[in-house]
């Protein structure tokens, strides 16, 4: 354990002045990520929140390249970069994505899948905060089921289950994927540490804190993302060569209500009529979980689990 | 009699000159492309197969794959990344080249977009095919659909001017940090054998030297952000400066194909202009290949002359004037469009209308010919000519069916 006095953050890699809403996940991660990558590095940025937080012309909230690109084609783009940087002999040098859910579930998949399979040597890391915040909170794949959003609102709240982002990166035998939490400081920086020290292309998932989008609090966003790791909503987890790893096992049982009913998007579903889809919501949960148990190998678990 | 049509540079046949550094091959035009990027050492190239421009990228991976070019190449997952990667590479300092065609060009039209906004030098060879419904032949809707793309364009009329022009591009887009695109026509030229010469390596490498560092590349120890969001002010500026160089694009192109004429020997103009001069009666105003077959069908033709454009984005209204200076103000124009682009008017006469405008007032008819790859024989050319003179309306569509 590092004593509480003790800064995670040693040398700062970021410029005070981002311009992210109170309580994003954003600056947070990227102070993190800038803190353990170095300078060294040459950032691509697709459309999303963090292509606003880092700052208009000519301003660059880090100490790197950014590179701005269009929004379905980051993958792409960082893999001519790297190629030139790899002609030009800086192969140290770190070529890393910072994306959001809209840009890697839906508009920037095909990019990210070419540049996957092909192995590049790149590290993507897509902030999830399930739906396109930068636009005002509508609908991507990423948004969970019965959320609210500009797109879904009212009665018609989402009624699809987000994609498996994590299984369709692992089907493309990736030398690592995770994902990461703003709650557990510790395993993120250890899996950043561990994705930048790897060759090829790796892939980190972060739960991203929205108070506008989430209709959150910003004063919880950390609580409610740790809410969101103990309830199993959003489970850490490693893949490496499609090998799982669960990186983190919640004490107790703690139902996926505690984390929803600090989000406004879900509290449409807090009545007696719509409690059916909180159990929905409860029994995906469950067997998303149960299904990383499996991949994991850790059957045993299951049976574990499953008995009362 | 038929007096011959006057030429001003195209030489005639039994006049080629034997090059010297030059070695004379049998190519394909996508062979002759490919060549072209080969010696202009290109860096980065990103591929993607689209008929009928599939065999300008095998053509390279298999020069890289050789140890004949040292460049990386690398099989990318649609035209949308290709062109991505590419500005990637560019903004990295590369030296970039790629091919596409079609729906390729017109799925790229997003980053077509970016590349030019960034000001990133690169070439591209699109070798032109309509838009689906499926169709795979000759056709510059595709292009000239992207004149607004922000690319320099110039349309080659033969495999050797492909060539060349690629070779002049690097040129011109490294000193304007504008992006040029080198058009072909598909099969007539893309899968067409030509006697082409081509130059040797040390002859390219005195003309075209490396791609010089520029402003708009990465530098890891003085670490910017580029392409975030730019503020109304610096956004109109920025256009201020790119049209300040889109200005230089004519005077330059001129001055660098005199310097490659007196380099590789062979000429080329913004424009070319045969038998056009106070006699003339009838222009036929054409780019690619559909120039040569008019080149040969005018000879019979002593008041007819031929315009025939190269440099088409942006368009070369000084050149046009300069060569259309001793026409009669009673000359006919008859602009000969291979595009269809949903106006009445085809991209050939629009741009003819656009450069004309305040200066000279001739009457201009349209003629779509060849669009969706329908061939244009020279019996196309003579029902042109004979309209032109005997029947004339403003639009044609030649032997609809």
């Amino acid at each position: 354990m590092i004593p509480v006095h003790e800064f995670l953050i040693k040398d700062e890699k970021v410029f005070s002045g981002a311009l992210g809403c109170r309580g994003c996940g954003w600056s947070l991660l990227v102070r993190h990520l800038s803190s353990i990558l170095g300078e060294n590095t040459v950032y691509v940025v697709p459309a999303c929140c963090f292509s606003i937080i880092s700052g208009p012309y000519p301003l660059n909230e880090l100490k790197g390249n950014i590179v701005h690109t269009v929004f379905a084609a980051a993958s792409a783009t960082a893999t001519g970069l790297r190629a030139s940087l790899d002609r030009q002999g800086n192969k140290d040098t770190t070529v890393v994505i910072l994306a959001g859910d809209g840009g890697t579930f839906d508009i920037g998949l095909q990019a990210l899948s070419g540049a996957a399979a092909r192995g590049e040597n790149i590290l993507y890391i897509v902030n999830n905060n399930g739906a396109y915040m930068n636009t005002g909170i509508q609908t991507s794949t990423a948004t969970p089921y019965g959320a609210v959003t500009t797109t879904n609102p009212n009665g018609e709240f989402k009624r699809t289950w987000p994609k498996d982002l994590m299984g369709i990166v692992a089907a493309h035998n990736l030398p690592y994927a995770a994902t990461c939490s703003l709650a557990h400081l510790q395993d993120l920086r250890r899996k950043m540490e561990k994705a930048r020290d790897i060759t090829g292309f790796r892939l980190l998932m972060v739960d991203g804190p929205c108070p506008p989008g989430h209709k959150t609090d910003p004063a919880l966003s950390i609580s409610v993302a740790r809410l969101a790791v103990e309830t199993k909503l959003f489970p850490l987890f490693e893949i490496e060569r499609q090998h799982y790893t669960l990186n983190y096992i919640p004490e107790k049982v703690l139902p996926v209500v505690e984390c929803l009913k600090y989000q406004g998007r879900f509290k449409h579903l807090f009545t007696d009529e719509s409690s059916y889809i909180l159990e929905e919501i409860q029994e995906h949960t469950d067997r998303y979980w149960q299904q990383l148990l499996a991949r994991a190998g850790m059957a045993g678990a299951l049976v574990q689990e499953a008995a009362p | 009699m038929i007096d011959e049509p006057k030429t001003t540079t195209a030489p005639a046949a039994e006049e080629t000159p034997r090059y010297r550094r030059h070695q004379e091959r049998i190519l394909k035009g996508n062979f002759a492309a490919a060549e072209a990027a080969r010696l202009c050492r290109v860096g980065f190239v990103p591929a993607y197969p689209i008929t009928p421009q599939t065999t300008i990228v095998e053509r390279l991976s298999e020069m890289v794959a050789g140890g004949e070019l040292d460049a990386t190449y690398i099989n990318m997952d649609s035209e949308h990344s290709v062109f991505a990667a590419a500005m990637g590479a560019a903004l990295g300092g590369e030296r970039v080249f790629t091919a596409t065609a079609g729906q390729g060009l017109f799925y790229a039209h997003e980053v077509l977009q970016a590349i030019a906004h960034f000001r990133l030098p690169m070439v591209m060879c699109n070798v032109g095919r309509p838009s689906i419904p499926w169709n795979i032949w000759s056709d510059q809707s595709d292009s000239l659909s992207q004149r607004d793309a922000g690319w320099i364009q110039f349309y080659g009329e033969s495999s050797q001017e492909v060539l060349d022009t690629i070779i002049m591009s690097y040129l011109l887009s490294e000193q304007l940090n504008i992006p040029v695109m080198v058009v072909l026509d598909a099969f007539y030229q893309s899968h067409t054998s030509e006697n082409i010469w081509v130059p040797d390596q040390e002859l390219v490498d005195e003309f075209l030297p490396p791609r010089r560092p520029g402003a708009m590349r990465i530098d890891l120890g003085h670490p910017r952000a580029f392409g975030g969001l730019v503020p109304p002010e610096h956004y109109y500026k920025f256009n201020y400066n790119w049209w300040k160089d889109a200005q230089k694009v004519e005077a330059l192109s001129d001055e660098i194909a005199g310097r490659f004429a007196r380099h590789f020997g062979r000429a080329y103009g913004n424009v070319e202009a045969v038998n056009i001069g106070p006699h003339t009666r009838l222009v036929l105003v054409a780019v690619s290949s559909i120039t040569t077959t008019a080149r040969g069908v005018i000879r019979k033709y002593p008041d007819v002359g031929l315009l025939k454009l190269r440099l088409l984005r942006p368009f070369p209204k000084a050149s046009v004037l300069k060569v259309l200076e001793s026409l009669p103000e009673d000359a006919v124009l008859a602009n000969v469009e291979r595009n269809f682009l949903g106006d009445a008017e085809g991209a050939i006469q629009q741009e003819m209308k656009r450069a004309l405008y305040g200066s000279r007032n001739f009457r201009m008819l349209d003629f779509y010919a060849g669009v969706g790859g329908k061939d244009v024989p020279p019996l196309t050319i003579e029902k042109i000519i004979y309209r032109a003179k005997n029947e004339p309306k403003d639009f044609n569509w030649i032997d609809v069916g």
